[in-house]
């Protein structure tokens, strides 16, 4: 049996963690191929609507990226999203779903190697917890 | 075209000088004896006291 | 830089721009012998042209503005320390190619003599520069940029030991002594004030010896791996050549000579100077030189107005809102970029079995010139209303992709991107399979979320071509009257009765000779001569309404309230010197401020006459715990004040009391001087601060000597001097007014320290000025200039576009319950009625900055962020995670 490959979604900010990932890009840093990734202008954009579809549609995992506190290009939107994910990371846990399969990472534009980094720890993590399997409702 | 200026180098002094004026509206030539622009700090790794990255 | 092995075609470093292949001519085979021509032969673009040869242009210029900039010190000639004989003794530039990603070496921080990684790193300061025999100027950047690598060292592998060896902690610059901090306890960055006397390699070892003395004890030696000698900056190569050129005048290190009190003045009219050409400088400093320097040619070009962009520019645009979708897709091979690990041909394939794709083809380049023709070409072709490009990060060649779509008649939001390149191709190079794979499921996600894009309209607000500036300091004063010397009006508004501030309690300056008050007068007679500077004394800024190009400002002037139109802000509103609460300020009439004291030394008050013996204490209430930042300017003034006193009464005797001493750039020269006129130098650090007690009628100073083993002296002073630190005024009800940000001190913080050194992150408001962070006079001076500069910059603009990615409220759906409101760091939503006793929030769309963070917290859904609208995210959610077949 092939190994189980995890379905991950993840945001990028448009100021710190999606140049962050276009880093990684430019300095060649490999990392798994799971994810694909969603660019808003703020991590606070990241609704925990947007979280739950991508569950509800068959993702394993959901990465959510944006600048480091202090950073943010918006004065404090990231701390706002930090805000938001860890009451969805309840909801999940709530639901059967698990907070582990959700992540919150700060990554700057300058932290290519960071991002490949995160990017490969969390598929590993998501590999480990093994694919999601939805309570019937 | 008197109302022109000439930037002689294309570091970062160089580069937000002629910035500055163009965006004033004011013709710049902007003058760099290498091939590429940018300078010393398109050599720095980051930036402090910031530690970003250095574009 | 000598480091890796290059080949005679390549790009010089991979952040410069354009960041294009360059051949090198000492080394191309084609070029020396005409032999090879390979790279003419496969270059799919036909970029190559051997014949390039250069050319003499002639250009008829009103301005010249020389940024240089400085060489690095190459340190062959110190043969103490091992440069060029060991390959383990690099420059710090080296070390920065060594620890960056995209270096020679991946960022692996490996000792070049035998690609081992590097375990004990060494970092010697001030290496080529204090040195009185040759070059005895300081460098400035040195502490803080070796610091900077020590700490990227650690945070590349916790284990790798640093060690920095320095004379004096130059950290002056703003937020720089917190950065010092933070390396030692965080990062453990270990601090050796010592000597250095030479680095050697045994014979039994292939590690470097490092000898190096203190102040306490005898020659100590320590072992390391790698030893990274911290350069100065230097002459440029050349800087004679150019100077004689343009008839501008060098000091005796090589650098450009300014006037007194102006940074950027040659002497020579028309000719400005920037960046570390005229003094080895920082980035801050230098973009900020910069910007003053533009300033200055804008005053002397007096440009017109940019016109707003005319009409016709592009074909009216296609309406679009009753047409169904039809989307076409160009998936680029960038080369061999994307190309070579991504299927391309396939996912073309894909794409055309996409909902809504009515075309899809592949380019070679899809960013080159004629691929934006055929981009035109296939829109009216195919009639196509949304396009997708699947190739690099939007963030450098959306606009690219935008503007071909403008030209087509399609409005620039209808078009979506693609990444298959930075976050695909090159990311997944060895798994062509999946890398292609995920192309296809990029792609899929971009056609979903086009499908549903809408046409936005940017509205644009015109300018009002004016400036306030809030302070009638050195600072204010000076940008005031380089936007009226712009062209522009300027408001400037100070709480005194007169223009001038701290400046006006500068009565000496360095070189002695100038004369600051003189300089003051001046520019006080050219304010009031100017008709486009409109002065209110006795005044205050009450409330500051509107946004970038539309401010109204009520000011309260003389008890009455003015209101004035604006496009654009300065802050100039200063600093104050500390009343120190310490050492018997307030207690004993013979203990006076520095500020204070060059009062007393202006009138040549009869104490100073009697007086056998002054100590200057340096750093009060300056890099301690409760004000951990450098105030900046306290050395130098202690430097003037003892000059000034062992010249002027000979039989003195001056003592500094001080922790380190930052005379950076060229004024290093005066601790020189200082020390050479029989100034007494003695340093204190943190745990034994000097104590100051009355004993009888004598003031009496005790100082633990670190040299003498912590042995104690006493002094007793006829007077003692508290050089006390610059801290910033109650900013915080104007900084509220104005919605922008402080420093944890109470400094305004700007933009971006590096790269936008005089604005804020609220678009429309520029800062100067001691408000800023601790400056001399001539920093205030360039400062000023630099924010009248960025804000000519905008108000030289007639109109300007508001973004169009914006929130907006559906009036009918909304509560009213102020979430958004709360919420927005911009204050762009408001509570307004909608008509029969209902309110709802509205979004001012030129406030409103587009991050989304109101749409997420609104528990009745009204708001919609545009081009981000949740059903464009879940669009591509679903896209996403659809199986691909």
């Amino acid at each position: 049996m092939p190994e189980f490959e995890p379905r991950i979604i993840c945001f990028a900010c448009n100021w710190c963690s999606y140049p962050g990932a276009d880093l990684a890009g430019v300095s060649r840093i490999q990392y798994p191929p799971n994810a694909r990734i969603i660019r808003t202008m703020c991590s606070a954009r990241v609704s925990p609507v947007f979280v739950l579809r991508a569950f509800q549609q068959g993702a394993d995992g959901v990465l959510v990226t944006g600048c480091h506190i202090g950073d943010c290009h918006y004065i404090s939107g990231n701390e706002r999203a930090e805000e938001n994910i860890k009451r969805t990371a309840e909801l999940l846990d709530l639901l059967g779903i698990g907070k582990e399969r959700l992540r919150l990472e700060w990554v700057s534009a300058g932290e290519g190697g960071r991002f490949a980094e995160v990017m490969t720890s969390f598929v590993e993590q998501i590999k480990k917890l093994g694919k999601l399997k939805l309570k019937e409702i | 075209m008197k109302n022109r200026v000439l930037v002689i180098g294309g570091g970062i002094g160089g580069i937000q000088a002629s910035l500055d004026l163009a965006e004033k509206g004011i013709p710049v030539c902007l003058l760099e004896r290498s091939p590429s622009i940018g300078g010393r700090m398109a050599q720095l790794d980051k930036t402090f006291p910031t530690n970003d990255c250095s574009i | 830089m000598g480091m890796g092995i290059r080949k005679a075609i390549y790009i010089p470093f991979s952040q410069g721009t354009p960041n294009i292949y360059t051949i090198d001519k000492e080394h191309c085979p084609k070029l020396i012998k005409d032999k090879c021509g390979l790279c003419e032969k496969i270059c799919p673009t036909g970029a190559i042209n051997y014949q390039q040869k250069e050319q003499e242009v002639q250009l008829e210029v009103g301005a010249i503005v020389v940024a240089v900039g400085f060489d690095s010190f190459l340190p062959r000639s110190l043969t103490n320390l091992g440069f060029g004989r060991y390959k383990d003794v690099v420059t710090s530039l080296q070390y920065e190619r060594l620890s960056s990603a995209s270096g020679p070496t991946g960022g692996h921080l490996v000792r070049p003599s035998n690609g081992e990684e590097a375990k004990r790193i060494a970092f010697i300061h001030c290496v080529g520069s204090r040195d009185v025999k040759n070059r005895e100027f300081c460098s400035s950047v040195c502490c803080m940029y070796a610091t900077k690598e020590a700490v990227i060292a650690k945070s590349h592998n916790k284990e790798i030991d640093t060690t920095v060896f320095f004379m004096d902690m130059r950290s002056f610059g703003k937020e720089f002594d917190q950065y010092i901090l933070r390396a030692k306890k965080d990062y453990g960055v270990r601090y050796i004030r010592s000597k250095v006397s030479s680095v050697s390699q045994s014979n039994t070892s292939d590690r470097l010896t490092l000898r190096y003395s203190t102040e306490e004890g005898p020659p100590e030696e320590e072992e390391f791996d790698l030893v990274v000698l911290a350069g100065g900056l230097h002459r440029q190569t050349g800087s004679s050549e150019i100077a004689e050129l343009l008839g501008i005048e060098l000091n005796r290190y090589g650098f450009c000579s300014t006037i007194p009190f102006d940074s950027v003045e040659t002497g020579k009219a028309g000719i400005f100077v920037c960046g570390a050409f005229q003094e080895p400088k920082d980035i801050p400093e230098t973009v900020t030189q910069s910007s003053a320097a533009a300033a200055r040619v804008s005053a002397l070009l007096r440009p017109p107005r940019c016109k707003p962009a005319e009409e016709g520019a592009y074909p009216p645009e296609i309406d679009i809102t009753k047409q169904p979708p039809r989307i076409g897709v160009f998936v680029c091979r960038c080369g061999t970029n994307i190309g070579d690990f991504v299927n391309v041909p396939e996912v073309v394939e894909y794409a055309r079995s996409l909902p809504y794709v009515v075309y899809a083809e592949e380019n070679l380049y899809s960013c080159s010139q004629d691929a934006q023709e055929r981009i035109k070409d296939k829109i009216q072709e195919n009639k196509l209303n949304r396009v997708v490009v699947a190739s690099c990060t939007p963030r450098t060649h959306q606009p690219l992709f935008q503007e071909t779509l403008r030209q087509a008649g399609l409005n620039k939001y209808l078009f979506e991107m693609a990444n298959i390149r930075e976050q695909c191709s090159w990311v997944h190079m060895s798994q062509p399979e999946e890398a292609t794979q995920k192309a296809k499921d990029l792609t899929r996600m971009a056609v979903a979320r086009a499908q549903i894009l809408q046409p936005l309209v940017e509205v644009p607000a015109e300018i009002i071509p004016k400036g306030l500036v809030i302070g009638g300091g050195l600072a204010g004063t000076t940008a005031a009257l380089s936007l009226a010397e712009q062209g522009y009006k300027a408001y400037l508004v100070e709480k005194e009765a007169e223009l001038g501030g701290n400046f006006r309690r500068l009565k000496f300056s360095l070189p002695l000779d100038d004369d600051p008050q003189k300089y003051l007068q001046s520019l006080i007679e050219k304010v009031e001569s100017n008709d486009l500077v409109e002065v209110y004394t006795e005044a205050e800024i009450k409330e500051v309404a509107g946004f970038i190009g539309n401010f109204q400002t009520t000011v309260l002037h003389k008890g009455k309230e003015v209101k004035l139109d604006h496009g654009a802000i300065i802050v100039a509103t200063g600093g104050v010197e500390l009343k120190p609460p310490e050492y018997l300020y307030g207690k004993d009439e013979r203990v006076v401020t520095g500020q204070e004291f060059e009062e007393l030394l202006a009138r040549d008050d009869g104490r100073i006459g009697e007086s056998r013996a002054i100590a200057i204490i340096l750093c009060v209430g300056s890099r301690e715990k409760e004000r951990p930042y450098c105030s900046r300017i306290c050395c130098l003034h202690a430097l003037k004040t003892a000059l000034k006193l062992r010249r002027g009464y000979p039989d003195l005797q001056v003592f500094i009391i001080y922790k380190d001493i930052i005379t950076y750039g060229f004024k290093e020269e005066y601790y020189r001087r200082a020390r050479e006129e029989g100034v007494i130098f003695l340093r204190y650090d943190d745990d034994h601060k000097p104590s100051l007690l009355k004993e009888g009628d004598r003031l009496k100073l005790t100082h633990r000597v670190q040299a003498l083993g912590g042995e104690e002296i006493v002094l007793y002073p006829d007077m003692i001097i508290l050089n006390a630190a610059i801290i910033p005024r109650d900013n915080s009800s104007l900084a509220k007014m104005l919605k922008v940000p402080l420093t944890g001190d109470g400094f305004f913080l700007e933009a971006h320290m590096k790269l936008r050194p005089v604005e804020f992150a609220t678009d429309g408001v520029f800062l100067c000025g001691l408000a800023h962070s601790p400056k001399s006079a001539e920093e205030s001076i360039t400062q000023a200039h630099a924010a009248a500069s960025r804000a000519v910059s905008l108000l030289s603009q007639t109109t300007i576009e508001a973004p169009a990615v914006i929130a907006e409220v559906d009036e009918e759906r909304c509560r009213a319950c102020g979430k958004c409101v709360e919420v927005c760091e911009y204050s762009a939503p408001e509570l307004v009625d909608v008509g029969e006793g209902r309110k709802a929030a509205r979004i001012n769309p030129l406030l409103c900055k587009g991050c989304g963070a109101c749409p997420v917290l609104c528990p009745s859904s009204a708001i919609t962020l545009r081009h981000f609208t949740s059903g464009q995210i879940i669009s591509m959610i679903d896209a996403a995670l659809k199986v691909a077949t």
